[in-house]
């Protein structure tokens, strides 16, 4: 009897594993980030029902997840949650498309109140020397500009949207000011804008509880290679030199001793000639 | 009594939260037979159902701007002893047509700033010219006799000396040099050494090939 049952249970707890595994990585894959910009709320993430992200701390980020593409239904529960059925934000439906990279966040609307928004990352490729900037105002806050070195380089910048510069790689000192302002809410904070990189930029939390913060996600692989390197014009490492030094000189030789055979024949002529004359 | 334990170890083998499960059972035995055995018994079992946990690991990190990774430090000059080599290293990006911009004194080497630094993930790339019309030929001629094992010292401009041995030395016809490997920039810290070589056109003035060198860390 104890046998039997045992066996009965080990095969339902085998067939819950199967049934949350995720398709294998394949080839038109989406990738699925998670950030997590809601103070004070430890959470777990719930996708399609089977728990992926446990006690998600905020300021964190996870993944990225490749997941086959198609609509996936994202629940956040609080972290001591036994399922996804009472979420603490969502359910959201995520379409997410083939090849394509996104994070979702889950943040305070503009009045503060927990939400969630889904964001495409621009994986385009960059050109040589080049990385991209993308800020996300996610925080519950008004609208703001974000300044680099003082001076405002977006401007307006509203809950929940975001904006994309491209800049030459550099180490910028960012800011958050309320828009039309330059008196900081958050920073100045260094950001490295590196090459060949989407450096996205979260500014999170909430003003009335002044615990606005930065995070930040980074995307790789988007540099450009340079097309060639042109590194030799003399021909002095060739393995190809067509001529031998010394048959050089012999053929030099030889050209000296034709010349000369030329002009003293020509002198011979000229001297025929005039002694012909006279 | 052997038969018994036999069993229990069996049981033992399993998660304690099963075997807590399968106690609990046990009480309920008359009733087990006749509910379907895939459905867990929750109702009987939740005050000890274990919390969920995640089916994949997934890789979860801090986005505090404390996280980010420091920028490398340029490479300042490159030694190789065994080939009499000795040269400064400048920092280089591209030309007007997308080249890899190199000093024309080939006894200058360059390191392509948009890659790895020294020390860093990828390939750091020095390239430099094998000779010019005007300089004569340049030290890194010398490159493609190099044997594998070839010790290689690149000084940063932070102080810190990263050490190399040499693994390969490869030829590779232009059109077809894979660029986008040279430049790779995943994978363990390496160093790619790049000049001209193979063949040469009279007519175009240009070599036929490039002599890339890999070279690996040494502890």
């Amino acid at each position: 009897m104890r046998k039997i049952f045992s066996i009965g249970i080990a095969a339902g707890a085998l067939i819950a594993l199967v049934g949350v595994t995720p398709a294998t990585a394949a080839e038109g894959d989406a990738k699925l980030s998670v950030f997590h910009g809601v103070p004070g709320l430890t959470v777990d993430v719930y996708v399609d029902g089977a728990l992926t992200l446990d006690n998600f701390e905020p300021g964190a980020l996870a993944g990225p997840l490749e997941l086959a593409p198609g609509t996936y239904s994202v629940a956040i529960t609080a972290a001591d949650a036994a399922d996804a059925s009472s979420p603490a934000i969502g359910p959201v439906d995520l379409a997410l498309e083939s090849g394509m990279d996104y994070t979702a966040v889950a943040h305070l609307d503009a009045a503060g109140q927990p939400t969630a928004t889904l964001f495409t990352n621009d994986t385009s490729t960059l050109a040589a020397g080049e990385g991209r900037l993308t800020v996300r105002h996610v925080a519950a806050a008004p609208a703001v500009d974000v300044l680099a070195g003082g001076t405002a380089v977006i401007t307006n910048l509203e809950n929940p949207a975001e904006s994309l510069l491209t800049l030459p790689t550099a180490t910028i000192s960012a800011s958050v000011a309320a828009t039309g302002t330059t008196d900081p809410v958050i920073g100045p904070a260094d950001v490295n804008v590196a090459e060949g990189v989407n450096t996205i930029v979260y500014a999170w939390g909430s003003l009335t509880d002044n615990n606005l913060a930065l995070g930040l996600q980074t995307i790789t692989g988007l540099h450009s290679s340079p097309g060639s390197i042109p590194a030799g014009e003399a021909g002095l490492a060739a393995t190809n030199q067509p001529v031998d030094p010394a048959a050089f000189w012999l053929g030099g030789s030889t050209l000296v001793l034709l010349l000369g055979v030329v002009v003293a024949a020509t002198l011979r002529a000229r001297r025929t000639a005039a002694q012909k004359a006279n | 009594m052997s038969t018994g334990r036999a069993g229990s170890r069996g049981i033992a083998v399993l998660a304690p939260a099963l075997l807590a499960l399968v106690i609990s059972g046990c009480s309920a035995a008359p009733a087990a037979p006749s509910s379907p055995p895939v459905p867990a018994p929750s109702a009987s079992v939740a005050p000890i159902a274990p919390p969920p946990t995640p089916a994949v690991d997934v890789p979860t990190v801090d986005a505090s701007l404390a996280n980010q990774k420091p920028v490398g430090a340029a490479p300042s000059s490159i030694q190789i002893p065994s080939l009499n080599i000795d040269m400064a290293v400048e920092s280089a990006g591209l030309d007007a047509v997308g080249s890899m911009a190199l000093p024309a004194n080939p006894d200058i080497a360059s390191w392509y700033r948009f890659g790895p630094a020294p020390g860093a993930d990828g390939a750091t790339v020095i390239a430099a010219h094998v000779d010019s019309l005007r300089y004569g030929l340049g030290p890194f001629a010398r490159l493609a006799g190099a044997p594998a094992g070839t010790e290689i010292t690149v000084l940063a401009a932070d102080g810190v000396e990263h050490r190399y041995a040499l693994e390969s030395v490869q030829s590779a016809g232009k059109p077809e040099v894979p660029w986008a490997t040279v430049f790779d920039r995943t994978g363990a810290p390496r160093l790619t050494l790049v000049t001209c070589g193979g063949e040469f056109n009279y007519t175009t003035r240009q070599y036929q090939s490039n002599i890339i060198v890999t070279a690996v860390p040494v502890k």
